[in-house]
């Protein structure tokens, strides 16, 4: 065969390898992922079943699925779940204001960031844990230390999300606008709340994670309803499947909020010229 | 018209990057500025569109002193400089948000069309080439309306096939609207092709070295005698205006034998 040959039944090849990679590939890298969690549960799930473990302190898959449902039809959970989201969305809410507010301020004027940036990297690196004593001896053992916790949780990454990107603008674009002769309000809305827009949900949901971290703190320390509660509980009464039930239930509604910001932005960030964009297309 | 009067600026840490310019340009003239880089051409511009402001000397514009950018003042950059986050006509459409939404439409689909751009006015500039995204550019100053037309060095970052046919297509635009167009390039034959008049400039401080009309009937072929010839002028221009960089140079040739024995 020529090398022209070649060439030419290699290109006629090339079309079809690619199609079934992009359709088949796709799967099998979901598919991937999935094995190892799959393999360690069933095989667990097997190992007590053959009576190779007793299973009390790590609970099979189906025990711990038997408790959620269990947890479930009582309509604890939706309560725990309940109470729990309500302080996660109150603490995110108070959170992403004073981010916001804070984090623009200083992202947009040099002398405001020289004010009060150091304050916030130092208050920033303490430990969320350490604030616990403090709120409580403040604001009491109920609701309101819980929710200013999560709050701090929430307010350094928007805090820094929003200044970082605020600072990162392109000046050519905001020269476009002066260009234009837009007013101070303008500028703000057509240059920079666009451009800082897909840094701004970056930081919010990462904000949103640090909720559901602190959460767990706050209600570790003493609560008497919220998943965090199931967790104590679980330890104290000796129940490790309400305790992984917990945890099951924290991932799950983390990643659906999570989700629901994430496509709620999606709308106005479909300009965006990222990497991902070939991969959602494709 | 269009007055520089003596206009210079000192940067804060000393730098005279322009010493006293002073020029007119007549309404619907075609400028080019030339000149090595650093002699303050781009600065120049700049201080005309009002982004900057001189530190002496004032620019006018029919008599109105130009502080601050100006509604009949529209500039192009070296860079398309699109909004990422609006389409194509969105982008074109952005210095008319005062006007009803029928007319800018109407405006919009004019402009884009005039830079052969109207199958792309749905589509995000990340999709444009190059030469497209400063069509839209173009598109996007030309739409105001603007009296006077600046451009900044803005066919430089494109290969020489689409400079030459954005340079006929701004050619096209300058004969219909007839803006005053201040063209900053650092390509002698793009200024030849395009303006009336051209300028060398000199650096340290940035000023006017020497001023050279380009009578060549339009349109101009890249390939003529005359052409060359104007050519020839400018470039010895550019030549002597950088003459104050050579006695240095001359010294050292001047002295072969040390200059061999530098070792």
């Amino acid at each position: 065969m020529s090398l022209a040959q070649t060439t030419a039944a290699v290109e006629a090849v090339a079309p079809e390898d690619e199609k079934r990679r992009s359709g088949f590939g796709r799967f099998a890298r979901i598919g991937l992922g999935l094995v190892l969690p799959v393999v360690l549960a069933a095989g667990w799930e097997l190992a007590v079943r053959l009576g190779l473990s007793n299973g009390r302190l790590v609970p099979p898959p189906s025990v711990i699925f038997a408790t959620f449902l269990e947890l479930w039809q009582a309509g604890e959970l939706q309560r725990h779940i309940l109470v729990t989201t309500g302080r996660v969305a109150a603490g995110f809410a108070i959170g992403v204001i004073a981010g916001t507010a804070v984090g623009a301020a200083a992202g947009y004027s040099a002398l405001i960031r020289r004010l009060i940036d150091p304050t916030m990297q130092a208050l920033r690196a303490i430990p969320s844990i350490a604030w616990v004593p403090i709120f409580i001896l403040w604001f009491g053992i109920f609701e309101a230390s819980k929710i200013t916790l999560i709050a701090v949780g929430v307010f350094f990454p928007v805090y820094l999300g929003v200044m970082g990107a605020i600072m990162s603008v392109d000046r050519k674009l905001v020269e476009v606008g002066r260009a234009f002769r837009l007013s101070p309000t303008a500028m703000v809305r057509r240059i920079l709340l666009p451009a800082v827009l897909p840094h701004y949900v970056i930081a919010i949901r990462s904000g949103l994670g640090l909720g559901w971290m602190f959460v767990v703190a706050a209600e570790l320390l003493g609560a008497a309803e919220g998943l965090g509660f199931l967790l104590v509980d679980g330890q104290q009464l000796g129940k490790p499947a309400q305790i992984v039930a917990a945890i099951v239930a924290f991932a799950l509604i983390g990643k659906v909020t999570d989700w629901v910001i994430a496509a709620s932005a999606a709308p106005f960030l479909r300009w965006e010229d990222r990497f991902s964009r070939g991969r959602e297309e494709g | 018209m269009l007055m520089l009067d003596r206009v210079a600026k000192t940067y804060p840490n000393g730098v005279r990057a322009l010493g006293g310019i002073t020029f007119e340009v007549r309404p619907g003239e075609f400028l080019a500025l030339v000149g090595g880089s650093g002699c303050g051409k781009s600065t120049l511009l700049r201080a005309i569109s009002g982004l900057d402001t001189p530190s002496a000397g004032t620019v006018r514009l029919d008599g109105q002193p130009v502080t601050q950018p100006h509604e009949k003042i529209g500039i192009i950059f070296q860079e398309p400089r699109l909004l990422p986050w609006l389409t194509v006509a969105d982008n074109v459409g952005f210095g008319l948000e005062q006007l009803p939404r029928g007319e800018r439409r109407e405006r919009v689909a004019e402009a884009l069309a005039r830079v052969g751009l109207s199958d792309k006015a749905k589509v995000w500039p990340r999709e444009l080439s190059g030469g497209q995204a400063q069509r839209a550019a173009i598109a996007r100053a030309l739409v105001t309306r603007p009296e006077v037309l600046l451009l900044d060095e803005p066919f430089s970052a494109l290969d020489a096939f689409t400079r030459i046919d954005l340079q006929d297509h701004l050619l096209d635009l300058w004969g219909d609207l007839r803006p005053t167009v201040i063209l900053v390039t650092h390509d002698v034959d793009e200024a030849i092709v395009l303006a009336d008049r051209v300028m060398v400039m000199r650096p340290r401080p940035g000023r006017i070295f020497q001023e050279i009309a380009v009578d060549l009937p339009r349109p101009r072929e890249r390939q003529s005698s005359g052409f060359d010839a104007v050519k020839r002028r400018i470039m010895s221009a550019l030549d002597r205006s950088l003459t104050r960089d050579k006695p240095a140079a001359a010294a050292a040739a001047a002295q072969p034998g040390s200059a061999g024995l530098w070792w």
